[in-house]
């Protein structure tokens, strides 16, 4: 008997290709503004625009596929490794395409994500996502967000050629050290995956010269003039490495240098730009033992040293049985990869360093109080702070304030004095705020400020937060029209009847 | 105390501002009100008010020019939302508005200018999930068709980002609480337009060209869930239950 191997339909191939895909986190569609061009598809909004949201809460901003899930590597955290047995399916360019635009249309999606395993050789795969955005581009005249992969060990030229044509790059560090990179992926080198990112970097850097910008990429209001940033401009070549990830620090040659021979001019004979939106890398929370202080750090040092727009944390969903992972079926690590991002935007966004935040001898987030919060209440000697006359600096470090509010905050008080019903009003998230800041000199409630009153308060209030966290399933109210699909509402007159008994 | 009831639009809201604001009977004996959205008060006589253009034209002109083109963008976006007070916020805005000029922007501590803000805000915001689930059905015959039913007025806000994004298509967002469309066509500019209840029935029953994209959509969007990081009250907080009610991906 011949077993008969037919080749699955497009909708069969969208399932496991997604479904592969789905552990990579990054789905932002951000970082570049492009108006449309009468005639051609799209356009794209630099604030970034979610389409939809999953069952497990994540936005769905782009079409998340990969290329293929055949893989030649045996990366012992990867659904796809080689030596594991899934379903194994490719799309073809064209069938990328079409799908990108007819999603598209009808606005389910903001662009594509193109990931893929290693099939052949990562020249090979390369080559083929190359493919992908050239078609997308140039013919089907596509002007809405890309995101692609770099694979590592790809030809430089072939990663260059691509990123003329994409939004955003990425090449992911999986592991925060060296170390826990050899143990899982044997076929991967730390320098394989830097050598990739140091090229987009200078890349970036010689686009954004070439097009009169600033080498180094925009970052969020006033964050490249706090004193003790990361985005210090002035800063950034003096700092010592610090004692973790010290490769980063060093200098990874690119093994060869950016050279722009594959910037395609545009219609109107202008450049293209290089990555626009910046790349990004994503790291593995929980499948080996690095501390949070670790990923931290690591994550600090690739804005620092490699100009990433933004370090993505994946907590480890079980999926491999392996005498080098958490066995399958134990929970992702969910408050540990929240408290990351908290402390991540904390970094590149408030102008906190992460060795304030974590040190060598405390390494691991407190789990009931958020970064923020356990930075305040151990460092109560800069507070209370007085929201008529404290800098912008300093407003951002307080529990409860945001870069919103204390942008309001700054305007608001050159016009008059403020109270708390304003800053109330403004945006303040008052019961955590409240054991922080003056108003005009006042307190709002007579609370002592120590450590262990202020820690009982804000843990209260965070609490249930967290369990909610750990516990996602909980109830909810049915209602007829959301549950039940019904489609027409009912007549005023219905009402009436009902609550007069009738129906 | 005199009610002055307008027209729900902006030129109906801008002329009632234009007649309290004439009728020379102090700022504190006037109230506006809006057609149809008010409860009638035992002490108040109410005295309907009639959209006028060139009155409506003279206050739009007066904020632009007195105090600034961003200040009537909020008023404008204030006027779209769905609070009944609304008429009446621009009215209490506009008071402190002209005294001070430009500066009335960062006065955010006065109630006046807070409540015009936050009702700005609540707009932009509705406007901005809207372009994120608006969803399209390609018709039989090319036309690509949405339908929503929003809280706010946020046809003309969306539509500018539509008419950008998809130049090429022919598509048409159909407001079904206010039975009004936002129609573009290709490469045309986009309109507004009211709809009669047979026109909007028969907008409801254009065929769709069943070309299997909605499947394949419905088939993405299950395959990239993760089921070991299920979270419905993460999902719920940022797309409400009441906005899925014409979404492709969460219909049958």
């Amino acid at each position: 008997m011949e077993i008969m191997r037919t080749e699955p339909g497009l909708e069969e191939k969208l399932r496991i290709l997604a479904d592969a895909a789905k552990y990579d986190v990054s789905c932002t569609s951000s970082g570049v503004d492009r108006k449309g061009k009468p005639g051609e598809l799209g356009n794209s909004a630099a604030a970034g625009i979610c389409h939809s949201f999953s069952a497990d809460g994540r936005c769905i901003s782009l079409l998340k596929v990969l290329l293929t899930n055949h893989c030649i590597y045996d990366c012992k955290y990867c659904i796809n490794r080689r030596s594991n047995d899934v379903e194994r399916t490719a799309f073809t360019p064209d069938e990328i395409c079409r799908l990108t635009i007819e999603f598209y249309r009808r606005n389910y999606i903001e662009g594509l994500f193109l990931s893929s395993g290693v099939f052949r050789s990562p020249d090979y795969t390369m080559g083929q996502i190359y493919e992908t955005v050239y078609k997308l581009r140039e013919q089907y005249r596509f002007r809405g967000y890309i995101h692609i992969k770099a694979i590592p060990g790809a030809d430089a030229d072939l990663v260059e050629a691509a990123g003329f044509l994409a939004d955003r790059m990425s090449v992911n560090l999986e592991l925060p050290t060296a170390e826990g990179l050899r143990a899982l992926a044997p076929h991967k080198t730390r320098e394989t995956i830097l050598r990739p990112m140091r090229r987009i970097q200078s890349g970036i850097a010689q686009a954004r010269l070439s097009m009169g910008q600033s080498a180094r990429l925009e970052r969020a209001w006033g964050v490249k003039q706090f004193s003790n940033g990361i985005f210090r401009e002035d800063r950034i070549s003096r700092r010592d490495g610090a004692a973790i990830g010290t490769d980063l620090h060093g200098s990874v040659p690119a093994e060869r240098p950016f050279q722009g021979v594959f910037r395609p001019k545009r219609a109107g004979g202008t450049l293209r730009s290089f990555v626009p939106a910046g790349q990004s890398t994503q790291m593995i929370v929980g499948a080996t033992g690095e501390s949070d202080y670790q990923m931290l750090v690591t994550a600090q040092a690739l804005y620092e040293r490699f100009d990433l727009k933004r370090v993505f944390y994946s907590a480890y969903v079980g999926l491999n049985e392996d005498s080098a992972l958490p066995p399958p079926g134990a929970r992702p690590p969910l408050l540990r990869e929240h408290r990351l991002y908290q402390a991540d935007w904390l970094v590149r966004n408030y102008g906190f360093r992460a060795e304030e935040l974590l040190t060598e001898e405390r390494p691991n987030f407190n789990v009931f109080l958020d970064p923020k919060c356990d930075w305040a209440v151990r460092h109560l000697e800069h507070f209370p702070v007085e929201v008529m006359t404290a800098p912008y600096e300093a407003l951002l470090r307080v529990p409860g304030i945001g870069a919103k509010s204390a942008r309001r905050i700054l305007s608001a008080r050159r016009m008059g004095s403020l109270d708390f019903h304003a800053l109330k009003a403004m945006g303040v998230v008052l019961k955590r705020a409240h054991y922080f800041i003056l108003c005009c000199g006042r307190q709002m409630y007579p609370v002592r400020i120590e450590e262990d009153t202020v820690t009982a308060g804000l843990i209260s209030d965070s609490r249930k937060k967290n369990w909610q966290l750990e516990h996602t399933e909980s109830f909810r109210q049915l209602s007829l029209f959301d549950d039940m699909h019904l489609e027409i509402p009912p007549a005023p007159e219905d009402f009436l009847k009902a609550a007069g008994g009738q129906i | 105390m005199r009610g002055y009831v307008c027209v729900d639009s902006l030129e109906g809201i801008f002329t009632g501002i234009y007649r309290a604001w004439a009728s020379g009977l102090g700022h504190e004996n006037v109230r506006l009100f809006l057609e149809g959205e008010y409860e009638p008060e035992l002490f108040t006589e109410y005295e309907q008010v009639e959209a006028e253009p060139e009155k409506a034209e003279k206050v739009a002109g007066s904020i632009r020019r007195k105090i600034s083109a961003a200040a009537f963008f909020h008023v404008c976006r204030c006027a779209l939302s769905r609070e009944p007070d609304r008429a009446d916020a621009v009215y209490r805005f506009l008071i402190p508005g002209f005294r001070h000029g430009a500066e009335i922007l960062s006065m955010l501590q006065l109630p006046a200018v807070e409540r015009v803000f936050s009702l700005s805000r609540r707009v932009g915001n509705e406007a901005h999930k809207y372009l994120e689930f608006i969803r399209f059905k390609q018709t039989a015959g090319g036309v690509l068709l949405a339908r929503i039913a929003p809280r706010s007025r946020v046809l003309p806000l969306v539509a500018p980002h539509f008419a950008d994004r998809l130049s090429g298509e022919a598509w048409v967002i159909y407001d079904e609480t206010r039975r009004e469309a936002a129609v573009h066509g290709v490469l045309e500019e986009w309109y507004l337009a009211r709809l009669s209840t047979e026109e909007a029935e028969k907008l409801r029953d254009l065929p769709e060209s069943g070309d299997g994209y909605e499947k394949l959509w419905k088939t993405f969007f299950r395959a990239v869930s993760i089921k070991e990081r299920e979270n419905p009250r993460c999902q719920r907080n940022f797309l409400p239950l009441w906005m899925r009610r014409y979404m492709t991906e969460f219909q049958k």
